[in-house]
């Protein structure tokens, strides 16, 4: 079990998903017999890094983002796009974070307001909260 | 203390501690492309990328710009010989600010910060003591409600203050300017943002000056029920002035022990690389 948890975390994952990457891979080590329902933040770990932020996602940040930096509507954005490179100050991103947060209802801590860098680590963190919230 | 330095243009000027120069490139009034390719034969392979990494032709003129002013501006105050801009390294802090790498040629006590926006790149540079600077176009919109974006990211003082102002266009100045303040106030830090959350401290202006504001630290002592104490002791100068006619700026700098409360000199001075050098103002901020 322990050496497919490590398989399916060699493939890129976002940056902000590393320091539990590393969590998770210490808990395996020691424990002799993993059972998942012990192990709630791995099981839900390995389902959000074998799913990326889905494609909706990031095109709603992406149209977010848009607005408040007033690009063209046909600006090429990808999950890359860095919003420093895109022209956004730190004025820009709390303002962008403030946007996501209403559009889904989700409430983000100050610390990681300002340690959003691309469109992809915006979309990340919102679906992260968003799975946080209690089921409705 | 004084240094005397030789400016590019053969003037000599004389800068008095604690001091900071802040200058300010409007951008949009360089064009030449001759020019615009000497300055890109001053900046590093990394700048270079930096540069290549914006998107848009005028995002990449203002990154340019903006690592031009830095190294030409610190250049130019240098305690020995004039320094050739090029040869300037630099390197991050531990939490990622950006400082000069003076490498080992004798640590000059010189620090910067630079701030930029679509038309006016200001670079200040002080002696000594770390320094923090961010500059706002006046006429910036907030696309969301500016109390409720206070509520959100400002002290509660803050949001009182801003709450009292009743006419909408001055209440949306006064939010620019404490943002100016409050991030002249981080960058300065250095240490990141998550060092110091907006909402964790208030910056409220010295009654009976102008320009002059004061840092509040609130923090919780733990006593039953949590009490919030502020902490308004110095540490820290704030300097808030029009910049162009168009923009506001606030400088933080720490202060210096040797020299604690004595009054901040500053200089501003409008340039152009190579082309002009104006100075625009001196002033004494208490």
């Amino acid at each position: 079990m322990a050496s497919l948890s490590a398989t399916s975390l060699s493939f890129k994952a976002p940056s902000t998903r590393s320091t539990r990457i590393s969590q998770v891979l210490r808990k395996a080590s020691t424990f002799q017999s993993i059972s998942f329902g012990r192990f709630q933040s791995s099981k839900s770990l390995r389902l959000q890094i074998s799913c990326a932020a889905k494609p909706e996602t990031v095109q709603k940040v992406s149209d977010i983002v848009k607005e408040q930096l007033a690009l063209s509507a046909d600006t090429a954005l990808t999950s890359e796009s860095k919003f420093s490179a895109l022209g956004a100050d730190s004025l820009d991103t709390v303002e962008i974070v403030m946007a996501l947060e209403e559009k889904f209802n989700i409430s983000v801590e100050e610390a990681d307001a300002q340690n959003i860098t691309t469109i992809q680590e915006a979309a990340d963190l919102i679906e992260d909260l968003v799975q946080k919230k209690p089921a409705a | 203390m004084r240094i005397s330095v030789m400016s590019q243009m053969q003037r000599s000027f004389s800068i008095d501690l604690p001091s900071l120069i802040p200058l300010q490139l409007p951008s949009h009034e360089v064009k030449s492309t001759s020019l615009l390719k000497r300055y890109s034969q001053l900046l590093s392979p990394i700048e270079k990328d930096g540069v290549d990494q914006m998107r848009g032709d005028e995002l990449k003129k203002n990154a340019l710009l903006a690592r031009t002013l830095v190294r030409t501006t610190i250049s130019r105050y240098q305690t020995n010989k004039e320094v050739d801009p090029r040869s300037l390294m630099f390197k991050k802090n531990v939490y990622g600010k950006p400082e000069v790498d003076w490498q080992n040629c004798n640590n000059q006590p010189l620090h910067f910060n630079i701030s930029h926006t679509d038309s006016l790149i200001a670079c200040g540079v002080t002696v000594h003591v770390p320094v923090g600077i961010d500059v706002e176009d006046k006429e910036r919109k907030i696309k969301h409600d500016v109390l409720a974006f206070a509520k959100r990211f400002y002290s509660a003082d803050e949001v009182n203050v801003l709450a009292t102002i009743l006419d909408p266009e001055v209440q949306r100045k006064e939010f620019i300017k404490l943002w100016t303040l409050k991030e002249a106030y981080v960058k300065a830090l250095g240490k990141g943002f998550s060092a110091a959350p907006f909402n964790t401290f208030t910056i409220q202006s010295m009654p009976g000056t102008e320009g002059a504001y004061n840092l509040c630290k609130t923090s919780e002592v733990t006593a039953d029920p949590p009490e919030e104490t502020k902490k308004c002791n110095g540490g820290w100068k704030f300097a808030l002035f029009d910049l162009a006619d168009s923009h506001y700026a606030a400088v933080c700098t720490e202060d210096d022990q040797a020299n604690e409360g004595a009054p901040t000199k500053i200089i501003v001075r409008k340039t152009i690389p190579f082309v002009e050098d104006q100075l625009i103002s001196e002033r004494i901020f208490l």
